[in-house]
């Protein structure tokens, strides 16, 4: 890969430099199979230590990034312990958005999808109409067609940016119903509730 | 620094803190607390256990309060019936099973919530490009590309605004979606873009508004204009589709 300044990414250290800018300027996450061919990567695991060199980076302590992946792409962040101090310098607050209802809703939608909101009501055992229409609006969840039954009532989805909401690469991550009582199992999990 | 940051107001799932949000959060807290197995509960220590709770009234989610009670109801009727001679009806789902049933479901979503509930924490902790823009309210555009269903949406309510006026007329008219494409085509080669909500209010009556709307839902789906709204409610702006602009 040539550009009319000579700059050739022949080299780790400037496909690295190269990712990094690529990554800098994307607002979104970029999809490793663009930066694969766009570098001209022989294999993907040539591509996969490119990568691990760039995270290894990333960990020294003079960096304020992390590089991360989630709703099938690669992206850069801030790093965790940063978090309050960007929110004085920046006096905004980032925090929770999402209510019990609402995570209740996600919960279900993301195991079940594609699910109907009378579905979703039954299993939460509560009208669920509210959280439905804000997920909708936070794009966490979308509608996704219509049931074939009667009334052909519309079918809810989780969407891309749920993946990114939550940190993940896909749905297959979250665990699964099995592994979920395994998780919860005996002590009900103190680490999740105790801080 | 490196400790994780709580937000002290966040903790509605605390066990600690007693709060429950509906009634089968008050039951699973229950089962739990008296070490009881989810598939095997004894319904009657729950029951009055369950009652004091509520008689008590702490921690309970007072918007819910009448599911609590028509919980509660359920649990008397399944305690009621125990006493009696069995009367099993073939086929039916007692509705003690019924409530075991709808109990464990409950309990899966209530794991993933919590699950969810970290990883949001955990998510909120990386700041990303896109969070640092979210600040800067007076960007010019938010293009968002919009579904059919929000386009209807819209559309309703740009019909429900005309209710106010009386001076709609059912004219005899006949209007074509070609015609309206033609019309619409020429209006964005000669303005560059449409503002759509502004383009309907100045038509003549609702079947013209109607047609107008379906010849942009029409060439959208054509890829010959691009619809974008900013938020849910506002206008929807029309440009003219080129190749290439809009990926996926």
């Amino acid at each position: 890969m040539t550009d009319e300044s000579g700059f050739t990414a022949d080299t780790l250290e400037k496909k690295i430099s190269l990712i990094e800018s690529i990554l800098f300027v994307s607002g979104e996450p970029v999809e490793p199979e663009k930066l694969i061919n766009f570098l001209g990567c022989e294999s993907i695991s040539e591509f996969e230590k490119i990568i691990e060199k760039m995270e290894e980076i990333y960990k020294e302590d003079g960096r304020g990034l992390s590089l991360n992946r989630s709703g099938g792409g690669i992206y850069l962040s801030t790093k965790p312990e940063l978090h309050d101090s960007l929110n004085e310098f920046f006096t905004i607050k980032r925090s929770s958005k999402l209510t019990v209802p609402s995570l209740e809703t996600l919960a279900i939608v993301a195991y079940r999808e594609p699910v109907t909101l009378a579905e979703i009501s039954d299993l939460r055992n509560v009208n669920s109409t509210g959280p439905v229409k804000s997920l909708l609006q936070k794009k966490l969840i979308k509608i996704s067609g219509r049931k074939r039954v009667p009334g052909l009532p519309l079918l809810y989805s989780t969407t891309k940016e749920f993946l990114l909401y939550f940190g993940l690469d896909d749905l297959t991550q979250l665990p699964s119903l099995e592994e979920l009582t395994e998780l919860f199992e005996d002590k009900e999990q103190p680490s999740l509730f105790n801080k | 620094m490196n400790e994780m940051h709580f937000d002290p107001g966040e903790d509605v799932y605390n066990i600690n803190s007693e709060f429950f949000n509906g009634p089968f959060d008050l039951l699973l807290h229950l089962i739990r607390k008296n070490k009881m197995n989810i598939m095997d509960i004894r319904i009657s220590d729950i029951t009055s256990e369950y009652l004091k709770y509520l008689e008590k009234g702490d921690g309970i989610n007072p918007v819910r309060e009448g599911d609590f009670l028509m919980t509660a109801s359920t649990l008397i009727y399944i305690k009621s019936r125990s006493l009696l001679p069995r009367t099993e009806q073939e086929g039916q789902e007692s509705p003690e099973k019924k409530l075991i049933r709808t109990l464990i479901e409950f309990d899966k979503i209530r794991k993933i919530s919590i699950l969810l509930k970290e990883m949001e924490k955990r998510e909120i902790m990386l700041w990303k490009r896109e969070d640092i823009t979210e600040k800067f309210e007076n960007r010019e555009y938010d293009l968002e590309e919009v579904s059919s269903f929000q386009l209807a949406e819209i559309f309703l309510n740009i019909v429900s605004r005309e209710d106010g006026k009386d001076v709609l007329f059912l004219d005899k008219k006949n209007y074509s979606v070609e015609k309206m494409r033609d019309q619409i085509l020429s209006k964005l080669e000669s303005d560059g873009f449409i503002n759509f909500n502004k383009y309907a209010e100045a038509l003549d009556s609702v079947e013209e508004i109607l047609v107008s709307f379906f010849t942009v839902l029409e060439m959208v789906k054509r890829k010959s204009i691009i619809a974008i709204q900013k938020g849910l409610f506002d206008t929807i702006s029309i440009w003219k589709y080129e190749k290439g602009e809009i990926s996926n």
